[in-house]
């Protein structure tokens, strides 16, 4: 028989920040689309443009996931963090550099702030890649989710870095090959190196967790890792040396490897016990259908199918819109909600339970307001892509009206949550524990 | 888990029910978290797991019991210990448990 260990849960000031930055990352970035409609018309690289991307992949969608990753990488490795120090200069430096960051862009500053901005974030990067690497190391099981979060650090590392290397570049010009050709390597490596093998990671504990179907068989999950990074490797050393016509098999084997993790999420939900019918669950799988529009646009951005420029400019835009706007904000959205509420009530409740009759995390929010912004949040994506694709002022518009009441009624939950005040409890009086 | 022979025994699980997992909203004793309760002279033991290794409710859930047992049972001495073999599945949840998330 093995006894366990105590929680491995860091402090609270580590892990909320990260939320409350996140939601006002989402009502900025949901802002800025109100007065960007006008960016949708053309090439993607774009000051407005390339703002918006940075405060959703940085303000909003990393930040999130490292607040989050604070608080599950130890249910995931079994052990401490390994230095809670560390996560908050990294949170530090995620912050002050993705301001400056979106500033520099949105009025295309591309000198010494852009610099500094820059090097903010790889620092940041820095500090979580090696939190990350030396908690995993601690570790007392290794498992498949920990390759996939493991790698995702490094290769949000090697983001940060060409990141810096192109914003050095803006003024330096010492890069061989035009700025655009970079910036191909830096979003893919970005959104499938360390976005899409960090939710495949936390997602196949998580979610089996979510819906208590407990099945081991990982095969799925091991073929995607070495799929997805085998791409990674081999689009990385082509897209700087060879210039091959191999784009679309690479963009293949990426695909291949999601599809393997949602057939290895098809077996959890068949052995499930739990209905998947809160709203935070039902969003996931949300989040998880809406995946497969960029699936899709891979091949169609990475093939030579000689579609006219101004459909492909139309493409491409909706493929980053797919993936920021749609899949992972799709995922944070419901996510959120499956973890805050728990830490919260955890920081909040931990030391009455046994002693008092608590609420739950689920009694910590409002359901309503959840289930409003779901809905607004579908409306608003499917008009943002249609006016992309039609190129309709209106649309475009409709869609960052729908973006900005989905994240206002997001941050006035989450806000809810973290504002929470411990409730007066009632003590219990012994008797029978279903009445 | 074997049901208790002795009433103390049957008195602690009936307690240990008021111990809610807050992710899943059901007791841990429906939920099949209580593998071993045993109540010897003055002395009582409990033995219980959780859903998942590295769950960050493991202190929690050992104090919570703790607690609730030692203000029930002020006469004994309560041990708590959190154990991860035979490893949980959800198979261990009961018939009341699964009425229980089927209403939630």
């Amino acid at each position: 028989m093995s006894t366990a260990t105590v929680s491995n849960s860091p402090a609270k000031w580590v892990v909320l920040p990260h939320y409350a930055f996140a939601a006002l990352a989402f009502v900025a970035l949901s802002v800025m689309l109100l007065f960007s409609t006008d960016a949708f018309s053309g090439h993607y690289f774009h000051p407005k443009l390339l703002a918006l991307t940075h405060v959703a992949a940085l303000g909003w969608a990393t930040m999130t996931i490292f607040g989050a990753l604070y608080q599950l990488l130890p249910v995931v490795l079994e052990g401490r963090l390994y230095s809670e120090r560390m996560a908050v200069w990294a949170f530090g430096l995620l912050g002050a550099g993705t301001m400056l960051l979106a500033y520099c862009f949105w009025n295309f500053q591309v000198g010494w702030l852009l610099h500094a901005a820059a090097c903010m974030l790889f620092l940041s990067f820095l500090f979580f890649t090696i939190n990350v690497v030396q908690t995993a190391r601690q570790a007392p099981k290794w498992t498949i989710e920990a390759d996939f979060i493991v790698t995702s650090a490094i290769w949000l590392l090697l983001t940060g870095l060409i990141g810096l290397l192109m914003a050095l570049n803006f003024t330096l010009a010492f890069l061989p090959q035009e700025h655009v050709h970079y910036l191909k390597l830096h979003a893919h490596l970005g959104m499938a190196g360390w976005f899409l093998l960090l939710i495949i990671g936390v997602g196949a504990k998580l979610i089996p967790m979510f819906l208590l179907a407990h099945h081991t068989d990982t095969q799925h999950l091991s073929k995607a890792y070495y799929l997805i990074n085998a791409a990674l490797v081999f689009f990385t050393f082509d897209h700087l040396f060879f210039h091959s016509d191999l784009l679309p098999l690479y963009a293949a084997m990426v695909a291949a490897g999601i599809v393997l993790f949602l057939l290895y999420l098809r077996q959890a939900y068949k052995a499930k016990l739990r209905p998947a019918t809160d709203p935070g669950m039902k969003q996931t799988f949300v989040a998880l259908g809406l995946l497969l529009l960029p699936l899709v646009l891979v091949f169609v951005v990475s093939s030579r199918l000689g579609l006219p420029q101004a459909l492909l400019s139309s493409v491409y835009l909706v493929y980053g819109v797919s993936i920021f706007l749609g899949f992972l904000s799709a995922i944070i959205l419901g996510q959120t909600f499956k973890t805050l509420p728990f830490i919260v009530w955890m920081h909040a409740y931990e030391n009455q339970v046994g002693r008092f009759k608590t609420p739950l995390p689920k009694d910590l929010f409002s359901e309503g307001l959840l289930r409003w912004q779901n809905a607004s949040y579908l409306l608003g994506f499917v008009l943002l892509v249609a006016g992309v694709l039609l190129n309709r002022q209106e649309l475009l518009l409709g869609g960052a009206i729908g973006f900005t009441i989905t994240s206002l009624l997001f941050t006035a939950n989450v806000f809810q949550l973290l504002l929470h005040k411990t409730q007066e409890l009632k003590p219990f009086t012994y008797g029978s524990a279903n009445n | 888990m074997e049901a208790p022979t002795t009433e103390t025994g049957n008195e602690v699980l009936e307690t240990l029910k008021f111990i809610i997992d807050p992710e899943i909203g059901i007791n841990i004793v429906d939920l099949g978290l209580v593998y071993k309760v045993s109540h010897e002279a003055n002395r009582l033991h409990v033995e219980l797991t959780l859903t998942t290794p590295g769950c960050p409710m493991s202190s929690t859930i050992v104090t919570a019991a703790e607690q609730i047992l030692q203000n029930r049972f002020p006469e004994l001495a309560v041990a708590v210990e959190l154990v991860w073999v035979p490893m949980w599945t959800p198979e261990r949840i009961t018939e009341a448990g699964l009425l229980q998330m089927n209403s939630i």
